[in-house]
C-alpha cells in the first residue's frame, strides 16, 4: 500500500467501516493475559474446527477485554443468536462451543460472562 | 438448517458465594416453560456471571433485553406467563444493570485485532492525526488539551497540556516525544494490555504529541519483559509508516515524524523520568536532580516530553471529540477515566475503566464482584510501591488524585490490590519496601541506606523481635527518606509504611507488644491450637497436616504437635467447623 494523503485515509476508512459489519465471527482474547490462560491452544482448536466442518465464520484475534479473572475469552457472534463472551474456555468448552453455539443454535451452559461498559 | 430460538433466558444467582443456585433455578424455569423449549421457541442458559452483583437471581431475556433482579421462585411463573409467552415487562421486578466502566482507553481493547491496522481505521482510527493535521495549529491542539483536563496517568497527575506547552515554547532545533511504557508496579498491567490490545492508538497519541511540541522524533520505552506488547507495537509502528502516518510528509501536510523503540532492562527506576531518559541514550539508567525538567533540557539535551502510555491513548480521542466531551467525565479536578489493574483478593480480577470519581468500593463491590470468598474487605491498596492502603471505613471516598493523596495513597499508574482480613498489615508494607530495597539504585544515601535500615526494623517486627521505640525509629527513617530522597523511588518508598502505620497501628502494636500477628501471616509469631469444645474430631486436619504434626485418632480427638508444626494454615483452611484457633506464639492458656 502507497503512502496516504489525507483523502486517501477518509476514503479508506469510509470503506472499511463499511465493510466491518460483520456478523459471524468468533474472536479469541490474544493478550499475555489470555495466552498465559491457554488462549492459542483454544485459538487453534477453533482454526482446525472451522476447516474440519467448513463452517462459514471468521476467527479474529483481539486484545484484552479487560475480564482477566475468566481468561481465555472468546465472543462468538452468530446471526440469530446474541453475541455472546464466553469465559474460561479451555480446549473442552471450546469444542462444545462449535458443537452446541454453532452447529445446533444453543448458548453453551456455565461459560457466559457479561461486561456492562459505556463507550 | 436449524431454526435459531425465538427467546434466549439467561439465569444466574448473583447472590452465589459459596453455594451457587443458578442450576436449582434453572431447572425450574426450564420446567415452566419445556413446551417451549421443544418447540425451539425459548431456551434456557446458566450465565456464569452476568456482570451484576448481589440482586439475587437475575434473569436476562433476549432479544428485547428485559433483565430482572431479586427473582423469587414464586415470581418466576408470572415472568414466563407475560415475557416469555408474551412480550410485557414484569415492571415490579424489572432492573437495569448500572454500568460503572466507561471505556475511553480501552476502547478497542479487545474490540479490534490489534495486529490490523485497517481495523483500528474502522474505528475512526487516526482521525485526530487526520484532523489536527488539516485544521490545527499546535496552539490548538494544546488549547483543546488544556480544555480536556487531562493529567499524566503515570501517576504525578501533573496537567499534560502544560508539559506539552512547557515543551512547545522552548527554542531548540531539535525535540522529542517519548512514551513511558517501562510499567513496573507489582500487580500493575494496564500499559501493556493497551500496547497489546490497540497500540495505534498510542502512536496516534505520539504523533499529535510530536505535531503540538514541534517533535520529529518519538520514542517508545518499553520494558524487556513485555516481548508481546513490543512485538505489537513494532509491527503497528511498521505499518503506520507503510499507510504514510509515520516518515515524512505525513498525509502530505508538510509534518515529518519518526517513531522507534527502545528497550528497558527491567530497572523499576527507569521508570523516573530523567533515569529513563539517560537509559535511551546508553547511560546508566539513574536520576538526576531536577530541574531543569525534561521539558526544557530532556533526551540529548534537547526538550523532551515524557508521557505515559495511558496518557497518550487518552490523546486521540479527546481530538476527535473534543476537549468539552472528556471535560464532562470525571470530578472537579480529575478529568477523564482512569484504568486499573484490579487484583488481590477480589472475585473478578482483571483490567477496568472507571470515571475518575468512582468510589472504591462501587469498583471492588459491583465491577470486582466483591472479596473472594464473602470474606471481609480489610483495605485496598493503590498505587503500588509509592501508594497507600485505604481502610475500609474510607473506602466511599470518590477516587480522584487529590482524594487519594489526602488519605495518603496516590493514584499511581494503577495497580489496584484488594486486601482482606487474611493479609497482615505489616506484611504487606515491608513486601513493597522490600520491593524498593531491591530496585533502589544506590546513588542517594537516603534511599539506599534509609530503605534497607527501614526493612531491618519491620523485619525484626515481624520476626517477633520487635520493641517499642523502634516504631519510633520507622517514622523518623520514613520522614528523611521522603525529604532526602532524590527522586521519586525514595521519596515514595516509605508510603505504604506510613500508611499501614496511620491506619492500622494497633496491628504494628500487636507485632511490637504482644508478639502477635492477628491474621497469621507473620509466621514467627503464631500457633495453631485446637479449641476441643468446637472440635467433632472429623479428622480432616489430621489427614490434611502435611508434616504429621496433627496426632490423634477420631476416638480420642486431635493435638497440634508445636514442635513439628510448620504453620503452613492447612489445618485452619479446611476446618468446617471454626476448631483451629490462630493464637500468638505463646500458648493459649499462658495468655489469659
Amino acid at each position: 500500500m502507497a503512502r496516504m494523503k489525507l483523502e486517501d485515509l477518509r476514503r479508506k476508512r469510509e470503506e472499511l467501516k463499511a465493510r466491518s459489519k460483520e456478523t459471524n465471527y468468533i474472536k479469541v482474547g490474544m493478550s499475555t493475559c489470555g495466552l498465559a490462560a491457554g488462549a492459542q491452544e483454544t485459538y487453534d482448536i477453533f482454526k482446525e474446527e472451522i476447516e474440519r466442518l467448513g463452517l462459514d465464520i471468521k476467527l479474529k484475534k483481539c486484545g484484552c477485554l479487560g475480564m482477566c479473572f475468566a481468561e481465555p475469552l472468546v465472543e462468538v457472534a452468530l446471526e440469530g443468536l446474541p453475541t455472546v463472551i464466553y469465559g474460561k474456555v479451555d480446549v473442552a468448552t471450546a469444542h462444545r462451543i462449535v458443537d452446541e453455539h454453532i452447529c445446533s443454535k444453543r448458548i453453551v451452559n456455565d461459560h457466559v460472562y457479561e461486561l456492562h461498559i459505556k463507550e | 438448517m436449524l431454526k435459531p430460538f425465538e427467546k434466549i433466558v439467561f439465569i444466574k444467582d448473583t447472590n452465589a458465594v459459596k453455594a451457587d443456585l443458578t442450576r436449582h433455578y434453572a431447572g425450574i424455569f426450564s420446567k415452566y416453560v419445556r413446551p417451549l423449549i421443544e418447540d425451539r421457541k425459548v431456551f434456557v442458559v446458566q450465565a456464569a456471571d452476568l456482570g451484576i452483583y448481589g440482586e439475587g437471581l437475575v434473569i436476562k431475556i433476549w432479544p428485547n433485553n428485559i433483565y430482572y433482579a431479586n427473582v423469587k421462585e414464586e415470581d418466576i411463573a408470572e415472568i414466563v406467563e407475560r415475557s416469555i409467552v408474551g412480550d410485557e415487562v414484569v415492571d415490579r421486578l424489572a432492573f437495569s444493570p448500572d454500568a460503572k466502566q466507561v471505556r475511553v482507553v480501552l476502547r478497542n481493547c479487545g474490540v479490534i485485532d490489534p495486529e490490523e491496522i485497517d481495523e483500528y481505521l474502522a474505528r475512526d482510527g487516526y482521525a485526530a492525526v487526520e484532523k489536527v493535521l488539516s485544521s490545527m495549529s499546535p496552539e490548538d491542539v494544546i488549547e483543546e488539551l488544556k480544555k480536556s483536563g487531562l493529567r499524566g496517568r503515570g501517576g504525578g497527575g501533573f496537567p499534560t497540556w502544560m508539559k506539552w506547552n512547557f515543551a512547545r515554547n522552548v527554542q531548540s532545533d531539535q525535540k522529542y516525544i517519548i512514551c513511558n511504557a517501562d510499567e513496573g508496579d507489582p500487580g500493575a498491567y494496564m500499559d501493556r494490555s493497551v500496547l497489546e490490545g490497540d497500540p495505534h492508538s498510542v502512536i496516534e497519541g505520539m504523533i499529535v504529541g510530536g505535531y503540538a511540541i514541534g517533535a520529529s522524533k518519538g520514542y517508545f520505552y518499553i520494558r524487556a519483559e513485555y516481548p508481546l506488547a513490543i512485538e505489537r507495537v513494532q509491527r503497528a509502528i511498521d505499518q503506520a509508516y507503510e499507510y504514510g502516518l509515520l516518515g515524512e510528509d505525513i498525509l502530505g501536510s508538510g509534518f515529518s515524524f519518526d517513531l522507534e523503540i527502545r528497550l528497558g532492562a527491567g530497572a523499576f527506576v527507569c521508570g523516573e523520568e530523567t533515569a529513563l531518559i539517560a537509559s535511551i541514550e546508553g547511560k546508566r539508567g539513574t536520576p538526576r536532580p531536577r530541574p531543569p525538567y525534561p521539558s526544557i533540557k530532556g533526551l540529548w539535551g534537547k526538550p523532551t516530553v515524557i508521557n505515559n502510555v495511558e496518557t497518550l491513548a487518552n490523546v486521540p480521542v479527546i481530538l476527535s471529540r473534543g476537549g468539552d466531551w472528556f471535560s464532562t467525565i470525571g470530578t472537579e479536578t480529575s478529568k477523564g477515566t482512569k484504568v486499573f489493574a484490579l487484583t488481590g483478593k477480589v472475585r473478578n480480577s482483571g483490567l477496568i475503566e472507571v470515571p475518575m470519581g468512582t468510589t472504591l468500593r462501587e469498583i471492588v463491590m459491583k465491577v470486582g464482584g466483591g472479596v473472594v470468598g464473602g470474606k471481609k474487605i480489610k483495605a485496598v491498596q493503590t498505587g503500588g510501591p509509592s501508594g497507600g492502603v485505604i481502610p475500609e471505613n474510607l473506602l466511599d471516598t470518590p477516587v480522584d488524585y487529590e482524594n487519594l493523596r489526602r488519605l495518603g495513597s496516590i493514584m499511581g499508574s494503577g495497580g489496584m490490590i484488594v486486601m482482606n482480613e487474611e493479609d497482615c498489615m505489616v506484611d504487606i508494607a515491608k513486601f513493597y519496601l522490600k520491593f524498593c530495597v531491591d530496585e533502589s539504585c544506590g546513588k542517594c544515601a537516603p534511599c539506599r541506606i534509609g530503605g534497607y535500615q527501614l526493612l531491618g526494623l519491620l523485619e525484626k517486627i515481624t520476626m517477633g523481635e520487635g520493641e517499642e521505640e523502634d516504631l519510633e525509629k520507622i517514622s523518623l527513617i520514613c520522614q528523611a527518606m521522603q525529604k532526602a530522597s532524590l527522586c521519586g523511588l525514595g521519596q515514595t518508598a516509605p508510603n505504604p509504611v506510613i500508611s499501614t502505620m496511620r491506619y492500622f497501628r494497633e496491628e504494628y502494636e500487636e507485632h511490637v507488644k504482644e508478639k502477635m500477628c492477628r491474621s497469621g501471616k507473620c509466621k514467627r509469631l503464631i500457633r495453631y491450637e485446637i479449641i476441643q469444645e468446637k472440635c467433632v474430631r472429623c479428622g480432616m486436619c489430621y489427614i490434611n497436616c502435611p508434616v504429621e504434626a496433627i496426632t490423634g485418632s477420631k476416638a480420642k480427638g486431635f493435638v497440634i504437635q508445636q514442635d513439628k508444626c510448620v504453620k503452613c494454615g492447612k489445618c485452619y483452611e479446611v476446618c468446617k467447623f471454626g476448631a483451629i484457633l490462630i493464637g500468638s506464639k505463646e500458648p493459649v492458656e499462658h495468655r489469659i
